[in-house]
This record gives C-alpha cells, sequence and structure tokens, in this order.
C-alpha cells in the first residue's frame, strides 16, 4: 500500500482537475505518482508540468533522453518506473541491445553507443555518485559534443529522475500501467500547464 | 568556475526575463542556479516553479521544510544550497545553533528539536540514504504529526533538493558574492565528506580571506 492514498480524479480537489486531464492527455492516462502528488495540488501541479515538459522531444532526441533516465535510476538504485522506462525507450526505437547494454559497465565498450551517448552516461554516473566530482576533462569531452542549452537540458533530465525516483520509491507508488498507451510528444517546447503564480 | 554560461538577466530571453523578475521578487536576486538555466529556457522556468512552490508555507511551513531542505542538502555535500538555506532558516526563525544541531543524529537528542521535527528529520536522513530502508517506527511517527498532503509536500522537497543539488554541483554553480565571506554553519560543525566537496569549501573560504 503506498504511504499516502491515490486520489482518482472525481475525489481529488478541484484545483488538480486540469493537471489530470493534461497528464492524461500526454501520457495517455493519469499515472499512478500524479495521482499520489494530488494529495498536494500545489506541487502536483509544479512537479507533473515539469515531467510532461521533460518526457517529449527538446533539444536532444527522446530515446536517448530515455536512455540518459535508465541510467540515472539504475545509478541511484530507484526501482520506480524503471520498467516504464524500458517499454518507453523501445516504443521511440531504441533498439532493445542497446537499452540492456546500459547495464553495469557494458556501455563503455558496447559498439551501439557514439562516442557523445558515451560521455554523458559517463556524466549521469558521475552525478549520481558524487555530483561536486565532475572534473573538468569529463566537461571538455561533453562540450565536444553537445551544445549548452543540450547540456543544461540532460542535466536536469537526469537530476529529475533521481528526484522522481526517490519520491516515487519513498511513497511506494506502483505503475504498472505507465507509459502501456502511446506517449504524446507534445505540441511545442516549452508548453504545458498555467502557472497558478503567473511564471 | 561555471561549466555554462550564466544568462544576463538585461538580455535574458522573454521566458528567462519572466523568471528572473519572479526570482528577484521573490530572493532580492537574480541567483546564479537561475541564471545558468537560460541555456534552455523552456526547461529552467518549469524547473523554477517547483522551487517558488515549496519555499512558502503551503500544507507545512517554510520554516519546517527548511530543516528538511538544511538536512537533504548537507548530506549531498552541497555548499551552495547550505549556505544559502542557512541564510533563508535564521530569517525564517531557525537559530544558528539549532542548525548547527541538524547534522548527524544530533537532532534526535538536541533539546532546539520537537518530536514532530525529529520525524522529519528521520525521514528526511533515510529518504536521502535509501528510501528502500525506511522503517516501520519512522512511518509511524511521521504519521503521528502529518497528513497526507504534508508527507507528499515533505518528500516532494527532499526529491526536489536532492535534484537542484546535484545540478547545480555538477555544473559547478557558484555561490553569488553576497554569500562570500560567510562560514556555513553546518559544515563547521561537520566537514564535507566528498573530497572534491571539501576543496570546493576550501576555495570558497579561501577566497572570502583575500
Amino acid at each position: 500500500m503506498p504511504a499516502v492514498q491515490l486520489l482518482e480524479k472525481e475525489r481529488a480537489e478541484p484545483a488538480v482537475a486540469d493537471v489530470f486531464e493534461a497528464a492524461e492527455r500526454h501520457f495517455g492516462q493519469v499515472p499512478n505518482l500524479v495521482k499520489a502528488l494530488a494529495n498536494n495540488p500545489t506541487l502536483c501541479r509544479s512537479i507533473t508540468d515539469f515531467m510532461i515538459a521533460g518526457l517529449r522531444p527538446g533539444r536532444v532526441d527522446w530515446g536517448f533522453k530515455e536512455l540518459l533516465i535508465l541510467k540515472t535510476l539504475r545509478a541511484m538504485k530507484s526501482y520506480y518506473s524503471y520498467g516504464a522506462h524500458e517499454k518507453l525507450a523501445a516504443e521511440l526505437r531504441v533498439p532493445e541491445q542497446k537499452i540492456g547494454d546500459l547495464a553495469n559497465s557494458l556501455w563503455r565498450t558496447s559498439p551501439r553507443f557514439t562516442e557523445g551517448e558515451r560521455v554523458m552516461l559517463e556524466f549521469a554516473e558521475q552525478v549520481a555518485r558524487d555530483a561536486n566530482d565532475v572534473h573538468d576533462d569529463l566537461w571538455q569531452r561533453m562540450k565536444a559534443h553537445w551544445d549548452s542549452g543540450q547540456l543544461l537540458e540532460m542535466n536536469a533530465v537526469i537530476t529529475t529522475f533521481i528526484q522522481i525516483g526517490r519520491i516515487g520509491d519513498t511513497l511506494g507508488v506502483c505503475d504498472p500501467m505507465l507509459f502501456t498507451k502511446p506517449v504524446s510528444s507534445g505540441s511545442s517546447i516549452g508548453s504545458g500547464l498555467a502557472s497558478p503564480q503567473g511564471l | 568556475m561555471a561549466q555554462l554560461p550564466y544568462t544576463d538577466p538585461e538580455t535574458a530571453d522573454p521566458v528567462m526575463k519572466a523568471v528572473f523578475e519572479q526570482t528577484v521578487k521573490r530572493f532580492q536576486m537574480p541567483l546564479n542556479i537561475i541564471s545558468i538555466m537560460g541555456n534552455a529556457p523552456e526547461v529552467g522556468s518549469k524547473m523554477i516553479q517547483i522551487y517558488f512552490d515549496i519555499l512558502q508555507d503551503g500544507a507545512v511551513d517554510w520554516a519546517t521544510k527548511e530543516l528538511a531542505i538544511l538536512k537533504a542538502t548537507k548530506m549531498g555535500d552541497c555548499l551552495y544550497c547550505v549556505t544559502q538555506h542557512e541564510v533563508v532558516s535564521e530569517r525564517l526563525g531557525v537559530s544558528p545553533e539549532k542548525q548547527a544541531d541538524i547534522v548527524g543524529l544530533q537532532y534526535q537528542v538536541s533539546p532546539h528539536y520537537t518530536e514532530r521535527e525529529r520525524a522529519l528529520l528521520d525521514l528526511t536522513s533515510q529518504v536521502v540514504l535509501d528510501p528502500e530502508q525506511i522503517t516501520p517506527e519512522t512511518w509511524t511517527n511521521v504519521r503521528k504529526h502529518f497528513d497526507d498532503a504534508q508527507i507528499v509536500e515533505i518528500v516532494a522537497t527532499i526529491g526536489a533538493y536532492l535534484q537542484i543539488s546535484k545540478f547545480g554541483d555538477a555544473m559547478g554553480v557558484e555561490l553569488e558574492p553576497v554569500f562570500h565571506g560567510r562560514a556555513s554553519v553546518l559544515f563547521e560543525k561537520e566537514p564535507p565528506k566528498s573530497a572534491a566537496a571539501a576543496r570546493h569549501l576550501e576555495h570558497h573560504l579561501g577566497a572570502t580571506r583575500h
């Protein structure tokens, strides 16, 4: 049983009705994590909005963002949503063997990864281990393959799934239906829910 | 030195300009962690809304959330977050003596902490270390003092500060000049565990001595 109630739309506060609708539009259904967050409408709104903004095409190919998410969840020993993100990565046409090669150190020598991808997986592992210890040399190698906007986006994806993994694992959320329906690619970068604070 | 360029609020795009305006209104300055988000405004503007929502009274009062933030970011050796939130906490009434006792297990016996705050900090420690190890006793104590809306707010706060501390530290985001010359209460009590974080702290203190 989760640490908090999972609120269906009918039982959640009216203030999150549009959050549930946006989640259903994007994910094909309302994830159980959103139903848990709905106990707190303010944070349900901002966290769901940020998740929707990240799980779509951006400055970096969505399929590769999924690989970063999977590597991050592995590195953090997070359980929440790992299988669902494997499924989503496969739907985004990432080869199954490549997803498997994320395990332990296989990605370091796997021919299925480019140098640009490998250097970002190295970054994801380092951020999970000790974000204070990302060396200049690693940043130089990252910058050889990616621009500043892409690096910012990938750092955000990695650290956000440290956050999401911790929240899901702490609250004991099980989301077996996550990504079993088609996920929307979104209409444009930056679109999403209205902010109550007018940002 | 930060690994990505900071965005100048004067020349920021409209999305980031709105974020800077909100940041200055809330925190009296445009903060380096916000400026670096200007490299991808569509990402930064969404991310920062979570922090605007946390850093105010909500289902849980702001000062109590600051205790979770201090504990989580100290455990993560985040000099940037700890230094800033020591200042914020003190403004909200958390004395330096109380802040110092958050380190390690001292909060469990410190007279500065209530049972409610101890339950919060036990949960915070276990979430940071490994959620799989959260004990039944911890949940019982947390549920004695907090309802579902509050538990979500606390867990989201801990998760968010694990996120932002790693996000900023990985890019080498520096403390703003206004914090130079300020030694950290928490790191004075217990130095960082990470050798790299200890070097950053020494560099920060060295820079402020000159």
